[in-house]
């Protein structure tokens, strides 16, 4: 049964790999980037943890190590908003399918959130088993059995918390908090650190990690010793293993029984809010239809998109939180970043917002956008609504930052926050053009309900991603020439040249745009349309 | 050209490699008339409105719309014609009443036009429940929206595939005297069901797709020859028979 389901995923999946060759290699080679990457780790892993003159640190540090691990294992997809796959139990219930099996695809999916840990704690088991201060080959029994418990412990934590928090980030008004508390969670360590708190405070709490009462601790104790502590370590650990199981039984078990749609149900006594109607009409004071129509059309869905909201929260929140640390730092010696604080994060809540926005137009419409292609509006026409649309959000997202900025006594001036306005702008042309470009090349769909990004978004994202620093450029040439030449007009007259030339770039990628959109309306329907097999990956 | 058939195809095929979803189809709708276009799944029928749209080119051949070639003519069209797809192609993240001012408005419509006719087909359809998202919508209430979305702009052509599908039967009736009544008043219908009793109690031309090719095409009349259903002209054409008798496991 396991098998079957796997094996309908994949032929669910073939489709989209043979569609595209391009998009195959790509993948192949951010994957062969990723992993190279963390086979690299490992190594450098394996060599340390087998040297037998670093006994002493191994000690203090594997558990160190682990914690960070369990840290990473846990936190990094909810942080990144990339869940790995899952099951869509409404395709599956209807299967007389044993709820126990379906929770074991489900812990063998967390794999594809996890394989690069999994081959950091196989470089490390290996340089332990051979380190011969430890004992040597005589630890081949608890080494692997010690990480194998601590990696199903994880497993099956992440899956517990991958349901729990897909329930909480399905109830209006908690995802927005909820998603603010869990990238406070990564990023305070380093916030505390750059606000003045020592960083011996902060290591102190290392030598509790240590402690073989936690997983960590306990997987540490059961592969190194002392002897005397094994039988209790193995114990903690098995605990800890069997208590993970329970939580993510327990928690899957919830979420079968969860009723998502129900959570997310307009209210039966909701109410008409003339203000914001008022707020959505804005556009038609300067805009024409159909521009303007499409224009409101995009603010009201895309403010009532889980998906999009999650976004631009963290668009300004987690862009000030990481950044801010250096600009407090800043305050000491003088960097790029603290001089430039509110147009670094700008620059960054504009790349955060592609993936919601201008660099998957059509993603949130899904099978719908087909009636850009039925209407009497020239095509130019929709990806300009979706453009000015995106712009607006672009504007309110620089001016929330500058917002949180002056609450937070930075010393932003007004001037500094025009130029925030002005460089973003810019640079919006740039990203806009390419974004229309990405929208038509590599459409796909995106399940407004779901918070995580849509099945198929790594590919596009990773477009952006190379062709960000490009669209930049131009930007950041204008800065080079004000630092060389220490000359606010010279940095001006960069920023006007960079503006022609955005706007000259923006009208030929509309124009290629719109051409790919006539030649390939046929395979951009389809790919929206496309369903998914029994499992999503996120 | 107001004397212009409202649908006119010449050798229309369709290549998917070297499929051929829609082989060679030639079709002629009249003026004012509610045409049934009927076929098995897979025919080609959906295929055929996809171009009949605009959405798919076609491989070769030509259409005319309302006397004006597409896709020359492509965005004068779109104007005139109404259209009801298989799938619903709804913004789950707008209300109904959003949804219809957003479509009239795409059609040309002024906005208090659009928001007065929007309101006026919302209680029409019953779909009332202002604040509700199209997401939370059941089948029928979709397809009720999208049947009221192809009216909003007064079109004099409408282009439906499966209109009634999950749609419950006080919708369904209302639907049906809603499109006599746009037949009435000089409008064409082109419409495809596999619900034949419907068709056969709507329509008054016919035809047939199987394979891709128009297998049979005339009145009403002509195609039920005085003595058969309409259900049975289409079984014997599109090829019946299917011995699920051999299948001793299922006896």
């Amino acid at each position: 049964m396991i098998r079957a389901m796997l094996r309908v995923q994949w032929l669910s999946m073939r489709f989209s790999r043979l569609a595209s060759g391009r998009g195959a290699l790509f993948s192949v080679l951010i994957a062969v980037l990723w992993y190279g990457f963390w086979t690299m780790l490992a190594a450098l892993a394996e060599e340390l943890t087998a040297a037998p003159q670093l006994r002493q640190q191994i000690l203090n540090w594997l558990p160190v190590g682990l914690l960070a691990v369990f840290g990473y294992w846990q936190l990094a997809p909810l942080a990144s908003a990339t869940m790995g796959a899952s099951l869509d139990l409404r395709k599956l219930l209807i299967y007389p399918v044993p709820r126990q099996s379906l929770f074991w695809v489900e812990i063998l999916l967390r794999i594809t959130t996890c394989a690069e840990l999994l081959l950091l704690l196989t470089g490390t088991a290996i340089g332990l088993v051979r380190n011969p201060a430890f004992g040597g080959w005589r630890t081949l029994e608890r080494v692997p059995l010690a990480l194998v418990l601590f990696a199903a412990f994880n497993l099956m934590l992440a899956a517990g918390l991958r349901n729990l928090i897909e329930r909480l980030l399905s109830r209006k008004g908690i995802r927005e908090v909820l998603a603010l508390l869990l990238m406070l969670m990564g990023v305070l360590p380093r916030l505390l650190m750059a606000t003045g708190v020592s960083a011996n405070r902060i290591e102190r709490i290392f030598p509790t990690a240590s402690n073989p009462i936690w997983p960590w601790g306990g997987a540490a104790h059961f592969m190194l010793g002392p002897a005397a502590g094994i039988a209790k370590a193995a114990a903690v650990l098995l605990s800890w293993t069997t208590a993970a199981y329970l939580f993510g039984r327990w928690q899957f078990t919830r979420s079968l029984r969860y009723d998502f749609q129900e959570a997310q149900a307009t209210p039966a006594s909701a109410k008409d809010h003339p203000f914001a109607d008022r707020l959505y009409r804005l556009p038609s004071l300067v805009l024409p239809d159909p521009l303007c129509v499409i224009v409101e059309k995009e603010l009201r869905s895309l403010v009532r998109t889980p998906r999009f909201r999650l976004v631009f929260v963290m668009g300004f929140s987690f862009g000030l939180v990481v950044w801010l640390p250096m600009m407090l730092r800043g305050r000491v010696a003088h960097s790029a970043v603290s001089g430039n604080f509110l147009v670094v994060v700008s620059l960054y809540a504009l790349f955060l917002l592609a993936q919601v926005t201008y660099g998957n137009a059509f993603g949130f419409d899904g099978s719908a956008a087909q009636l850009y292609f039925l209407a009497p509006v020239a095509i130019s026409r929709a990806l300009a609504g979706k453009n000015i649309a995106a712009a607006i959000f672009i504007f309110l997202e620089i001016a929330a930052v500058a917002t949180a900025c002056t609450l937070l006594r930075l010393g932003i001036s007004a001037g500094t926050i025009a130029e925030a306005f002005l460089v973003a702008a810019i640079a919006a042309l740039y990203l806009l053009g390419v974004g229309n470009l990405s929208s038509v090349n590599y459409p796909r769909p995106m399940n407004a309900r779901r918070v995580s990004a849509g099945g198929g978004a790594g590919r596009a994202q990773g477009v952006l991603f190379l062709l960000y620093p490009v669209a930049l450029l131009p930007v950041f040439l204008a800065y080079l020439a004000r630092y060389a030449f220490d000359n606010q007009a010279v940095f001006y007259g960069v920023l006007a040249f960079a503006a022609a030339l955005g706007v000259a770039i923006y009208w030929m990628a509309m124009e290629s745009a719109v051409a790919a959109a006539r030649n390939r309306r046929e395979t951009i329907q389809a790919e929206l349309s496309r369903g998914e097999g029994p499992m999503v990956a996120e | 050209m107001p004397d212009a058939p409202a649908i006119a195809v010449h050798d229309l095929h369709k290549l998917y490699g070297n499929n051929a979803a829609v082989d060679g189809v030639d079709l002629v709708v009249p003026r004012g008339c509610f045409f049934g276009f009927l076929g098995p799944n897979g025919a080609g029928k959906s295929t055929t409105i996809r171009m009949l749209t605009g959405l798919i080119p076609p491989s070769s051949g030509s259409i005319e719309l309302l006397g004006m070639p597409l896709p020359e003519r492509e965005l004068e069209i779109k104007r005139r014609v109404g259209l009801v797809p298989d799938e619903s192609l709804l913004f789950d993240r707008l209300t109904g009443a959003e949804f219809l001012e957003f479509v009239g408005r795409m059609y040309g419509l002024a906005r208090p036009v659009a928001v007065e006719r929007a309101q006026s087909l919302l209680d029409l359809f019953e779909l009332r429940e202002r604040r509700k998202l199209i997401a939370e919508y059941s089948k029928g209430m979709r397809k009720r929206l999208a049947m009221a979305a192809s009216l909003i702009h007064h079109p004099d052509l409408f282009l439906m595939d499966e209109p009634f599908e999950g749609v419950d039967a006080v919708g369904a009736r209302l639907m049906k005297d809603i499109l006599l009544d746009q037949v009435r008043r000089g409008a064409t219908i082109f419409l495809t069901s596999h619900v034949l009793e419907v068709v056969e109690r709507l329509c008054d031309r016919v035809a047939i797709i199987d394979k891709g090719k128009i297998v049979r095409e005339g009145s009403m009349d002509e195609l039920r020859g005085g003595t058969e259903s309409l259900e049975d002209v289409f079984v014997r054409v599109v090829g019946a028979g299917r011995e699920f008798h051999e299948l001793e496991w299922l006896r």
